[in-house]
C-alpha cells in the first residue's frame, strides 16, 4: 500500500464517521423528535398537537421509518446537497451557511495568509540572529501577545479602538448604506470593517507560528550541510532561504495542518465578538436558538472545510519533501 | 540567551504555582459565596473588592472559584490524555502489530477536526465538568501517542535496552525500568500545550454559551460581561470583563514559558551549542 492510498482511506473514514455521527447524535439526545424538527415548546408557543397531526407530521418527516432508512435518505440528501430546514430562520439550511461562508472565508483566510507569511518571516529572522536584541525582543513580545485568548483580545481591542477612540466599527462584516453603493465604495467599506477582527487573529495565531518557526530554523541552521555551505562561502543570506529555511518549513507545515480546526475554532469566538456574520455567529445564534438542523449543516460544512484543507497541507508536504509520497519499500 | 531561557521559565513556574495555589484555596479566600445575591452592579468597596456583576454576585469569588473550575478541567483532561498518550505510545512502539493496529486509530482521531467536533457535541449535550474532560481528554492523546511511539522506536535498539535483554530482563521490566523513563520529557511538553488547548477551549465554550450555565468559570463569567448591554461605555469593564480574561490570559502566559523553557532544556540545539 503506498501513501497516498492509505491517505484515502484515511479520510475516507474520517467523512464516514463524522457523517453517522452527525445524523445519530441528534436523533440520541433525549426528548420528542419533534420537538427537533420545530423547535422547543416554550410559554409563548406550547406544542398543540392532536395524536394524528403528530402521526402525520412523523411520517411527512420520515421519522416513522426505521434508523436505517431514516440514515439512507439522509445520506441521499446530502448527496443532493439538501442540508435540511432551519426552524430559526425558516429558511434552507444550505443557502444560510453559503451566505456565512463567504464571510468566515474573507475573514479567516485573509488573516490566516498574513499571520502564516509574517509568522515564518519573523521566526526566520529571529533564529538567523539568535540572541541578538531583536531576536529577544521578539520571543517577549511574542509570548505577551500569543497568550490572549481571541474573544478577550477583541473585546480590549473594541474598547479602545472602537468605543474610545472611535476610529473602527465595532462590529459588523460591512455597513448598509456602502453595500447599496457597491463598488470601490464597499471594498473599502468592508476591508475597515475587517481590520479589527483582523488584527486580533493576526495577534493570536502569528506567535505560534513564529515560534515554530524559529524552534525549527534553529535545529536545520545546526546541520551538517549548513555548516558545509557556509565554509564553501555561499551568502549568508542564500543559506537562510535556499538551504535552510525550505528544510525548515516541513514541521512548519505539519504544525500548521493541525492547528485548522484551532484556528477555525478561534475565527468563530472572534467572530461572535464583533458580530462578523459568519460560521461563528451562525453556530453560536444556531446554539441558543436550539436550531438543531442548522447546527447540524453548519458543523458538516466546517469538518468537510477543515479536512479540505488537511488534505491540502497533505499534497503541499508531498511537494515540500520529495522522498514522501514514493512507494514504500 | 540561556540566562534568559531561565528568567523566562522562573516567570512561567511563579504564575503557575501562584493560580493553583488560589485555584486549591479559593472557596477559603473567596469572601462571599459566588451564588449569592447582593446588590447589583456595585464598585469596589472592602466588602466586594471587585465589585459586584449585575445580578449582584461578588466578582472576586466568582474568579476564585472559576479558577478551581477552568485549571481542574485542564489539568484534569491533559493529565490524562498524556497518561492514555504514553502509556499507547509506549506499547505501540514496542510491539509492532499493535502499534500499526494503534497508528491506525491515531490517523482517523488525528483526521477529525477535534476543536470544531467539541463545539458540535458541547451545543448538543451542554458538557457539565465530567464530560467536558472526556471530551477533551477523547481527542487529546493522539499526538502523544504518535511522539512517543516514534521515541521508543528510536530508543528501543540503544545498547542499554539490549543488555538489559541480554541480563534476561522481561518485557515490562525493560518497558518501565528502561523505556518509560526516556519518554518523560516528551509527556511533560505534550502535557503543558494540551493543558493551554484545553484552557483556551473550555473558556471558549463557556464564553460561546455552550458550557453548564449552573457553573462558575473564567470563560461564563467573560460570557455574562460581554453581553451587559453597557459594558464598554462606562469602565465597568475593567473590574468585571478584565479580571477574568487577564486570569485566562496568565494561565496561558505561564505555561508557554514552561513549556519553552523545557524545550530549550529537552533540545540543546536551541541554546545555541550547535552551529
Amino acid at each position: 500500500m503506498n501513501d497516498t492510498g492509505a491517505k484515502i482511506a484515511q479520510y475516507t473514514v474520517t467523512v464516514v464517521v463524522l457523517l453517522t455521527l452527525n445524523f445519530f447524535l441528534p436523533r440520541m439526545m433525549p426528548g420528542d423528535p419533534l420537538s427537533y424538527l420545530l423547535g422547543e415548546p416554550s410559554a409563548d408557543a406550547p406544542m398543540l398537537l392532536t395524536e394524528e397531526m403528530r402521526a402525520n407530521l412523523l411520517a411527512y418527516y420520515g421519522l416513522d421509518k426505521p434508523l436505517l432508512g431514516q440514515y439512507w435518505d439522509y445520506l441521499g440528501g446530502l448527496a443532493r446537497g439538501d442540508l435540511g430546514w432551519s426552524i430559526y430562520y425558516n429558511a434552507p439550511v444550505g443557502s444560510i451557511i453559503m451566505g456565512r461562508l463567504r464571510w468566515t472565508l474573507l475573514l479567516g483566510g485573509t488573516a490566516a495568509v498574513i499571520y502564516i507569511a509574517l509568522g515564518i518571516g519573523l521566526g526566520a529572522v529571529s533564529a538567523w540572529r539568535r540572541g541578538s536584541k531583536s531576536d529577544v525582543g521578539l520571543l517577549l513580545t511574542v509570548f505577551s501577545l500569543g497568550s490572549w485568548p481571541p474573544f478577550f483580545l477583541g473585546m480590549v481591542l473594541i474598547v479602545f479602538f472602537s468605543y474610545q477612540w472611535g476610529l473602527f466599527p465595532i462590529g459588523g462584516a460591512q455597513s448598509a448604506q456602502a453595500a447599496r453603493i457597491g463598488g470601490l465604495r464597499q471594498v473599502q467599506d468592508v476591508a475597515y470593517h475587517w481590520v479589527l477582527p483582523g488584527l486580533t487573529l493576526v495577534l493570536t495565531y502569528l506567535p505560534g507560528i513564529y515560534l515554530i518557526t524559529r524552534n525549527s530554523m534553529l535545529s536545520v541552521l545546526g546541520e551538517d550541510y549548513v555548516r558545509t555551505a557556509r565554509s564553501k562561502g555561499v551568502l549568508e543570506s542564500l543559506v537562510l532561504l535556499r538551504h535552510a529555511l525550505p528544510n525548515a518549513l516541513l514541521p512548519i507545515v505539519t504544525t500548521v495542518a493541525m492547528r485548522f480546526g484551532f484556528m477555525i475554532m478561534g475565527t468563530m469566538f472572534v467572530e461572535v465578538v464583533f458580530a462578523y456574520p459568519g460560521m461563528g455567529t451562525l453556530i453560536y445564534e444556531a446554539g441558543a436558538a436550539r436550531d438543531y438542523p442548522l447546527l447540524q449543516g453548519a458543523f458538516l460544512v466546517t469538518m468537510i472545510f477543515v479536512l479540505a484543507l488537511n488534505l491540502a497541507a497533505d499534497l503541499v508536504y508531498g511537494w515540500l519533501d520529495p522522498r514522501v509520497g514514493r512507494e514504500r519499500a | 540567551m540561556r540566562r534568559v531561557d531561565r528568567w523566562l521559565g522562573g516567570v512561567g513556574w511563579s504564575l503557575l504555582a501562584l493560580f493553583a495555589l488560589a485555584a486549591a484555596l479559593g472557596p477559603l479566600l473567596s469572601p462571599h459565596d459566588p451564588t449569592t445575591m447582593d446588590a447589583p452592579m456595585l464598585g469596589p468597596t472592602a466588602s466586594h473588592p471587585l465589585g459586584t456583576n449585575d445580578i449582584g454576585q461578588d466578582i472576586l469569588s466568582e474568579l476564585l472559584h472559576g479558577a478551581r473550575f477552568s485549571l481542574s478541567v485542564g489539568c484534569l483532561a491533559a493529565g490524562l490524555s498524556t497518561a492514555i498518550g504514553v502509556l499507547l505510545g509506549v506499547l505501540a512502539g514496542y510491539y509492532d502489530r499493535l502499534g500499526f493496529a494503534v497508528m491506525r486509530v491515531v490517523d482517523v482521531f488525528l483526521a477529525v477536526p477535534r476543536f470544531p467536533l467539541i463545539i458540535f457535541l458541547a451545543a448538543f449535550l451542554r458538557p457539565g465538568f465530567w464530560t467536558l474532560v472526556l471530551f477533551f481528554t477523547l481527542f487529546g492523546w493522539m499526538k502523544t501517542t504518535r511522539l512517543v511511539r516514534s521515541q521508543l522506536l528510536s530508543e528501543r535498539h540503544n545498547g542499554y535496552v539490549e543488555a538489559a535483554v541480554a541480563v534476561g530482563a522481561d518485557d515490562w521490566r525493560i518497558l518501565v525500568r528502561h523505556l518509560l523513563p526516556s519518554t518523560l520529557s516528551v509527556a511533560l511538553v505534550q502535557f503543558i500545550v494540551t493543558f493551554q488547548h484545553v484552557l483556551l477551549a473550555e473558556s471558549g465554550l463557556s464564553f460561546l454559551g455552550l458550557g453548564d450555565p449552573t457553573v462558575k468559570s473564567w470563560g461564563s463569567m467573560l460570557r455574562y460581561a460581554f453581553e451587559y448591554p453597557t459594558i464598554f461605555i462606562s469602565d465597568v469593564w475593567v473590574r468585571w470583563a478584565v479580571p477574568p480574561g487577564l486570569c485566562i490570559t496568565l494561565v496561558v502566559l505561564g505555561l508557554t514559558l514552561v513549556g519553552f523553557s523545557l524545550e530549550v532544556w529537552m533540545n540543546p540545539r536551541l541554546q545555541g551549542k550547535a552551529g
